[in-house]
């Protein structure tokens, strides 16, 4: 559906929303592995 | 409660009412009581999403979860992030190129009537019921721990919002869920430092952190693995894939097809600023949940140092306590004073720079919290078996049990304020959305199309006050058929979301696949989802309930594939 792909806010592309969303989970579940060490 | 406390109460929902009732600009056509006249900034969106979802239950049951389970609970938002790019890529820009008022309005255009009926039915049923509940569910709580009656506090927690919400459609929901979470995000944090700051002399924000996390409170991340070693735990409720997947498809769900969410971010001022509002949603959601998770946590280190009730819903255990079961209570409540003495003499010798009460100690008091947890389990055996009506777990109730019993005069009412304010913003969200579909997708397609905009303005103010009322009623008949309901309505929303989803999936990617098959997969679904769900209620099977989504979602689409290759084969219909 092309027609509905267009225009991804703030960013270039929607690839770069999906990498974003990824990588920043990514980064919380290794922070709370970390943080669930840290304090254990 | 004291008159501090009150003043403090009445006046937060004054201001709610009469804001609300002041941005009630009045509206002149269904765009403008359903959707703001399409004119709403991003951050509008982003504060109405949030709003809607953040029940009062989420800010009290989130805690209490914390305290008794930990902190995975947060993985049940971990397909969310994920879910809103999805959403902005596919259903979110087609809702708006198509101008829509419900999401339901598409499935007629993509299939036919009767598949724009059936899942409009089936919202209804499932949210229609759910925000009686969550009328009910903060109503209980408060009428347990501060003694008012069950069925006039059910009526001030369904009823003051009607007048803002009847009179101002979607414009005033949004600017009071915007005042609301403000209030609601202050006061929580308000009560965070609070507990930190009763904890002894020298203990702060990080020492309580170290004493949750060395008694395993701060488990985020659990895989769902059998403690036997024996494989994957289908009915583990909250582990790091049944968030990612279940909870991904949830989301999605949610998000794209539940008329409470798509209701909210309809009403942008363009599809960027709705795509703004839904990502940054994804991207704030985890961060505050582990948030409010941790407040839980603190309350649980706060108890390490001070005695903690035995069961935290002060009336039931009353109840409980003059049974034929007086004597076990006793025995228990006995032992698990004990227990609190001991625990709190331990913790007298804690020295934060020491960083640690030593290891003796601390494998003593692991052993005192694991006592205390079967003690405060055998008491819930007992109130179950004594036949007493009322929930017999307390996980909500721990949260507000701490503020009335510790917080100063005024945050006491100030924080009953916020489960008021927090309960407003979703169930408004809810009747809005209820009346919209009542509205557009059946009042007009079935009893009167050719309404005038003032008729369908005023048609739809009765709907919505219908929709209040109705949700009363719900809470009041709640009350006498007894709290089990409440866990059972908490789930409902999985049993149609996974379905629901489904046949927007059907709609988006498969195009081939026409009306007859997508809706008689979806009934078929339905009855699958349904019957799974009493299998693993009765525990013939064991499944969270979080995979029913993905399990509706799936079953939807392979169904509809096989009757379209089939008995289908030769059917027609409309495509978008």
């Amino acid at each position: 559906m092309p027609e509905e792909n267009e225009n991804p806010p703030i960013f270039g592309s929607w690839r770069n929303w999906y990498a974003l969303v990824i990588i920043m989970l990514l980064l919380e579940i290794i922070f709370f592995v970390f943080f669930t060490k840290h304090f254990a | 409660m004291s008159y501090p406390d009150w003043i403090v109460l009445i006046a937060a929902l004054l201001v709610i009412i009469l804001y609300g009732v002041y941005k009630s600009r009045s509206s002149k056509s269904l765009d403008g009581y359903f959707l703001s006249d399409r004119e709403m900034p991003w951050w509008l969106i982003l504060l109405s999403i949030v709003g809607t979802q953040a029940s009062a239950i989420t800010f009290l049951s989130a805690p209490g979860q914390a305290y008794t389970d930990g902190m995975r609970f947060v993985q049940y938002y971990f397909g969310l992030p994920l879910a809103m790019v999805v959403l902005c890529v596919t259903l979110v820009p087609m809702f708006h190129r198509l101008k829509l008022y419900t999401a339901y309005e598409y499935l007629e255009q993509r299939f036919d009537l009767k598949t724009r009926t059936y899942t409009t039915f089936l919202f209804l049923l499932q949210r229609g019921v759910s925000t009686g509940v969550s009328v009910y569910a903060p109503s209980i709580i408060l009428s347990s721990l501060l003694g008012w009656n069950i069925y006039v506090t059910n009526i001030f927690m369904g009823g003051l919002l009607i007048i803002y919400t009847v009179t101002g459609g979607a414009r005033a929901v949004a600017y009071t869920q915007q005042l609301q979470l403000v209030i609601v995000f202050v006061s929580i944090f308000i009560t965070a430092y609070m507990v930190v700051n009763m904890l002894p002399g020298d203990v702060g924000f990080f020492d309580a952190l170290r004493v949750g996390g060395k008694m395993g409170k701060l488990n985020v991340i659990t895989t769902g693995m059998n403690q036997k070693g024996s494989g994957f735990d289908w009915s583990d409720q909250y582990n790091i894939f049944s968030g990612l997947i279940g909870g991904f498809f949830l989301a999605l769900s949610y998000f794209g097809t539940d008329q409470s969410q798509v209701g909210r971010y309809l009403t942008a001022k363009s599809t960027r600023e709705s795509k703004i509002g839904l990502l940054l949603n994804g991207l704030v959601k985890v961060p505050m949940q582990f948030l409010i998770l941790l407040i839980g946590v603190l309350v649980f280190s706060f108890y390490q140092f001070h005695k903690a009730p035995l069961f935290f819903n002060n009336e039931m255990f009353e109840k409980v306590s003059k049974t034929s079961y007086s004597d076990s209570v006793k025995a228990i409540q006995v032992s698990y004073d004990k227990i609190n003495d001991r625990r709190v003499e331990l913790m007298a010798t804690f020295h934060p720079k020491n960083d640690d009460i030593g290891p003796a100690a601390q494998e003593e008091l692991k052993n005192l919290n694991a006592q205390g947890d079967s003690l405060r389990k055998s008491f819930m055996r007992i109130a179950k078996k004594s036949g007493v009506a009322g929930e017999t777990k307390d996980t909500n109730y721990i949260f507000l049990r701490f503020v009335i019993d510790y917080m100063p005069k005024g945050l006491v009412g100030l924080m009953i304020a916020v489960i008021f304010l927090a309960s407003w913003g979703s169930i408004a969200a809810a009747l809005n959305s209820l009346a919209s579909a009542s509205v557009v997708d059946f009042h007009k397609k079935f009893i009167n199309a050719d309404l005038t905009h003032e008729q369908d303005v005023k048609i739809s103010r009765w709907y919505t006050f219908f929709w209040g009322v109705f949700s009363i009623i719900v809470a009041q008949y709640v009350n006498n058929v007894g709290n089990s309901l409440i866990e059972a309505v908490n789930k409902l929303g999985s049993l149609f979301y996974g379905v629901t989803l489904g046949v927007f999936i059907v709609g988006y990617f498969l195009k081939w696949v026409k009306g007859s098959a997508v809706f008689w997969s979806a009934v078929v679904s339905e009855l699958l989802v349904v019957l799974i769900f009493i299998m693993s209620e009765n525990k013939i099977i064991g499944l969270g309930f979080l995979w029913l989504n993905f399990f509706g979602a799936l079953s939807v689409a392979i169904i509809a594939i096989l009757l379209q290759a089939s008995i289908f084969k030769n059917s027609r219909t409309k495509s978008t």
